[in-house]
């Protein structure tokens, strides 16, 4: 039975304590932690509990546990508001939380959090030296919110409810203004309509080219050489075509 | 103007002195404050009162004060002074039975080390009158003191005393007033507070104050249903009898009996008067019903009740309000006008889901029914919650559907759907004698697989999932046999359509015993490989619950010294090419695995190329054919069977028409009936070929697909031992009533139980002419079914048939049947 057995087993608090501490010196954090469990709530508002729960905290972000991490440093910023390793604490804690958020297209109530976080972190330390990973995360984050907001409402253009894709892009132009996804919502957001436009019935087609047409002129003008060009232009003549054929056939009715 | 006292001053702190602690260290408490000598103060100021509420949320004192103690200079000392709550050291309980004091402790929350406050005190007490009280103990007392306990520092012993008294059960109620209902029936309308009676074991006679209250409501309800509007309670008592039984007096008004009279509708633009009348389907000298015409309004029982505010509810009119108000009274007639605000209609903005860390949106919001830019319908988000929960990837049970910012103003809603994922993968590894021999099972099969990610390893978390797909593989062995299965489904092939794609392939190796060896022999073997390709489209019309699908099958059947019961000859080969085509109605809600409501259906056809029109042999008189004679014993030429099998089945050539319904009521509570009925035909198109000897129907048994190899198809029928209702090669018509009453035990996402009892009754022929729907077989029984994610269906009936087996004189008796992984 090893010596790590042991004193996990024995009572004694402080040798527990002397081993965690030497085990996360030397980089052992799974076997630390295990000894951490043990001794925290014996040191919880005790002044050697600041040094042991930010151990504790940074052992679980060291093995990739970083729900834990996130929760464990909270606790920490909690508890010691004004700790020397506030700071450290603070970010690492909103770094945790940013590595908790999913990839996009799962719930992202994490990556909601980690943004409050985030943010949090940058008001209130604006002189900190990790405020450029820290505006990289927020802006990563943000990002991945575009991005799911952007791939349901192209989601809705590719099974042909073409309505739901006009809506949902008219909400994502609302809530992410100058998002990076821009170009593409915008294409695709022109995608919708003409595709509503060329299926519509006849009652409303014209207005829906009209409304198909403005989407293309929105697209040019703020993206004017637009990797969609060649394609957006294709559908515009599409369009003109359409219209052309529609007033004849309308002229056709009203001679009639 | 402000005040020096209201700004607070600033000061250093000095010192914190805490006074009135007991079992807390000073130091713990000046820590937990975060206050630290030599920092800035503002005395008055936020930061006391944050520590004040910091301490008080602690729960672990029942005072807290802070006092200035003295001045210097701009220095200032505090003193805390705290008042600690003693805290529970050990609990007794006495006046019930030993073995339920852990239940209650653990119920009740007596722990040790709780703080003990007053509110805990009467909260505990409260708790407990209460739960006895529901058993039927109505005169329970309950006795709580606390003695603090030397041997720890402020800590508290509790001694609890129950005094349960006796079990009070209802001896009479009875009635005073009652002219137009009797007795009886208005004791029936009490559903919670029965007389005692000794037949009845379902409901035991308690007298719960609560469940009373309501009772007396339902009384008044009955009377309102028969037209009696004014009828109220007068007085009802409660008279406590010696032998620990209670009577109940009810004394009651009776009023006048009333008749409808006009009703009116105000504030409908969106639907005639008719049209509301037509939904109401009440009229003008109708007797006067208040519980139906608020059904008829708003039926708070039913989501999907036909009343006039679902008409609104599911055409957009989220915000309407349908307000009933009694215009006038005269005489024995009412009017009435329902009062409508239609208010905007509303459109879905906003459609989120959260909840899903395993499946990706695009699996998901394919599938919902309330869309961006949509008109509200409550149907709808009915009907998404139904979908999402018969998808299989979230447990149906906790789909929980939440309206977000709606807004009258603009017509404007939003909604999000939480659900909760359950495990969709299913593993199967055993092993076992069986056979002569070591079988060895491995089957996986994941149900929302993630084909790109197959050579993705972070994926792997175990395996990659979250696309929706379903993929199963399964691997058997045994020195005798092997089969290999492989499948893959997409239920939305290319993401535009919900166009189902679905694969298979499988190869199967039998091979015979040599008694010499005591080994299998590899050169005599019957080896069968095939694949299957299907196409499956949900459907628009004739409604979108309908769907087609299409699938292509091939089966090669190669025998080498193999002699089986199917062929006449033991070397040679077939081949099955078959195209089915279904039609399929599916509308069962919610929980595919314990349907509520709705019902199932589907029609197919199964059917190969007619070959023999086109490929000019008669084989009626295949025997005369000189290539098809062999030498007799005597030296006689005799057709030979096993070339005339051969040219007979060297493509198969058949079609077979297959029919089953399932209905689904919702008869109370939760009980479940399932009727269900299903029909089979397997024919052939050249008479002279005949009727293959493959793909036909086996009746009887457990229905499970043990032996699958010739594409037969066993049926279901309890009661009787497995196939036994078949001949040996099988029938080529078959069908089947059913009738179930299910009752679930428990529908948790871990498990779903539920209990079953069964009449069925079926009929297999080998030919149509003999062929008779009404000459059954029949059964009845009971059993049970449990269902856990992991394991999928396991369940077990006991049947009991009515008539004797075919040869057989004698009734067939109690059977028993386990049911393993056959889907519901």
């Amino acid at each position: 039975c090893s010596e790590y057995q042991k004193v996990l087993k024995d009572s004694d608090v402080k040798k527990k304590y002397d081993m965690a501490e030497k085990l996360y010196n030397e980089g052992d954090y799974k076997r630390a932690i295990r000894l951490f469990e043990q001794i925290v709530p014996q040191y919880v508002g005790k002044p050697q509990g600041e040094r042991l729960i930010y151990f504790y905290a940074n052992s679980y972000y060291q093995t990739g546990d970083y729900y834990l991490a996130a929760y464990q440093f909270e606790r920490f910023s909690k508890s010691y508001p004004r700790s020397d390793k506030a700071e450290e604490a603070a970010f690492l804690g909103a770094k945790s939380q940013y590595l908790t958020s999913p990839r996009y297209s799962l719930d992202q109530t994490e990556t909601d959090k980690a943004i409050s976080k985030v943010q949090v972190f940058i008001n209130t330390h604006p002189e900190s030296e990790y405020m450029d990973e820290a505006n990289e995360m927020a802006a990563d984050l943000r990002a991945k919110k575009e991005k799911k907001a952007f791939e349901i409402a192209k989601q809705y253009n590719r099974i042909s409810d073409y309505h739901a894709s006009i809506k949902s892009f008219e909400l994502f132009f609302k809530e992410f203004p100058g998002s990076v996804y821009k170009e593409d919502a915008l294409y695709y957001d022109y995608l919708a309509k003409y595709n509503l436009a060329v299926n519509s019935i006849y009652s409303k087609r014209e207005e829906r080219i009209g409304q198909a047409k403005e989407a293309y002129t929105k697209l040019i003008s703020e993206f004017s050489d637009t990797e969609y060009k060649n394609k957006a232009e294709r559908m515009n003549a599409d369009l003109d075509t359409e219209l052309q054929e529609f007033k004849e056939l309308l002229e056709k009715y009203e001679i009639q | 103007q402000e005040t020096s006292f209201d700004k607070g001053k600033k000061y250093i702190l000095g010192g914190i002195e805490v006074t009135g602690v007991k079992g807390y260290n000073e130091q713990t408490v000046i820590t937990y404050t975060g206050l630290r000598t030599g920092q800035e103060i503002t005395v008055p100021g936020e930061q006391i009162s944050e520590v004040i509420s910091k301490l008080w949320g602690l729960n672990l004192f029942s005072d807290i004060n802070v006092y200035k103690t003295k001045i210097e200079g701009n220095k200032i000392f505090l003193e805390l002074n705290v008042t600690e709550l003693p805290t529970l050291s050990d609990v007794k309980i006495t006046g019930i039975k030993k073995k339920k004091i852990d239940d209650i402790e653990k119920d009740a929350d007596l722990k040790k080390g709780k703080k003990v406050t007053e509110s805990y005190i009467s909260n505990t007490r409260n708790y407990l009158v209460n739960k006895y009280k529901k058993e039927g103990y109505l005169n329970t007392k309950v006795n709580i003191n606390t003695i603090p306990d030397t041997s720890e520092v402020n800590a508290v012993k509790m001694v609890v005393g129950i005094d349960k008294g006796e079990k009070v059960k209802i001896k009479d109620i009875s009635f005073n007033g009652n002219e137009k209902l009797s007795e009886k029936k208005l004791r029936s309308a009490m559903k919670n507070t029965k007389e005692k009676m000794v037949l009845r074991f379902w409901k035991k006679s308690k007298f719960i104050p609560e469940d009373f209250d309501a009772d007396l409501v339902s009384i008044v309800d009955a009377y309102k249903e028969k037209g009696y509007r004014d009828a109220r309670i007068t007085r009802d008592s409660i008279l406590y009898n010696d032998d620990s039984t209670i009577d109940i007096q009810i004394d009651l008004e009776e009023g006048d009996k009333y008749y409808f009279g006009e009703i009116d509708f105000v504030g409908n633009a969106a639907y005639t008067d008719e049209q509301l009348s037509r939904v109401l389907g009440l009229k003008k000298g109708d007797v006067y019903n208040g519980v139906l015409f608020d059904k008829r309004i708003a039926d708070q029982t039913k989501p999907d009740g036909q009343d006039i505010t679902n008409l609104y509810q599911n055409n957009g009119y989220l915000f309407s309000q349908i307000n009933p108000v009694e215009v006038s009274a005269k005489n024995d007639t009412i009017d009435f006008e329902v009062r409508i605000i239609e208010g905007k209609l509303a459109y879905f903005e906003n459609v989120t889901v959260t909840g899903n860390d395993k499946t990706n949106d695009h699996v998901i919001y394919r599938e919902l029914r309330t869309k961006p830019g949509q008109l509200y319908s409550k149907d709808n988000v009915v009907r998404t919650i139904r979908e999402l929960g018969q998808l299989g990837y979230f447990d149906p049970e906790s789909i929980a559907p939440e309206i977000l910012d709606p807004n009258p103003q603009n017509g404007t809603v939003g909604i999000n759907y939480a659900v909760a994922e359950k495990g969709s993968s299913q593993i199967e590894l055993q092993g076992g004698y069986g056979g002569g021999g070591f079988i060895g099972t491995l089957g996986l099969s994941f149900n929302n697989f993630s084909i790109r990610n197959i050579f993705n390893k972070e994926a792997y978390k175990p395996v990659p999932m979250g696309d929706g797909q379903r993929l199963s593989l399964r691997l058997q062995a045994s020195r005798f046999f092997q089969t290999y299965s492989f499948s893959f489904v997409e239920p939305w092939m290319g993401g535009k359509k919900p166009v189902q794609f679905s694969t298979s392939i499988n190869r199967t190796l039998q091979f015979r015993y040599n008694p010499r060896t005591g080994d299998a022999d590899k050169d005599q073997r019957f080896v069968i490989t095939g694949a299957t390709v299907g196409l499956a489209k949900r459907l628009n019309w004739p409604d979108n619950y309908f769907q087609l699908s299409h699938a292509l099958s091939f089966q090669h059947y190669d025998l080498q010294n193999y002699q089986t019961s199917l062929f006449n000859f033991p070397n040679g080969y077939s081949n099955n090419l078959a195209y089915t085509i279904a039609l399929s109605r599916n509308n069962t809600s919610v929980n595919p695995i314990f349907p509520m409501a709705g019902s199932e259906f589907s029609i197919s056809l199964k059917l190969t190329a007619p070959y023999s029109l086109f490929n000019n042999i008669d084989y009626a008189n295949l025997g005369d054919d000189p290539d098809y004679q062999t030498v007799g014993p005597n030296n006689e030429i005799i057709p030979d069977a096993e070339k005339i099998d051969q040219e007979k089945y060297k493509w198969l050539e058949f079609y077979k028409v297959k029919f089953s319904g399932n209905w689904y009521t919702n008869l109370f509570a939760k009980l479940v009936m399932k009727t269900g009925m299903e029909f089979g035909f397997l024919g052939a198109y050249n008479q002279d070929r005949g009727v293959i000897p493959f793909e036909r129907f086996f009746l009887g048994g457990d229905g499970l697909g043990n032996y699958t190899l010739d594409g037969r198809e066993n049926i279901q029928l309890r009661g009787y031992p497995n196939q036994s209702l078949s001949g040996n090669d099988g029938s080529t018509v078959y069908n089947k009533f059913s009738l179930e009453m299910r009752y679930p035990i428990t529908l948790k996402p871990t498990a779903s139980i539920y209990a079953l009892s069964f009449l069925e009754g079926g009929a297999s022929y080998d030919n149509l002419e003999s062929y008779n729907p009404f000459d059954l077989k029949r059964s009845a029984g009971l059993g049970v079914r449990i269902f856990m994610p992991a394991f999928g269906l396991l369940g077990i009936d006991f049947g009991y048939g009515f008539d004797p087996i075919p040869g057989q004189i004698e009734p067939s008796g109690w059977q028993t049947h386990f049911i393993i992984g056959q889907q519901f």
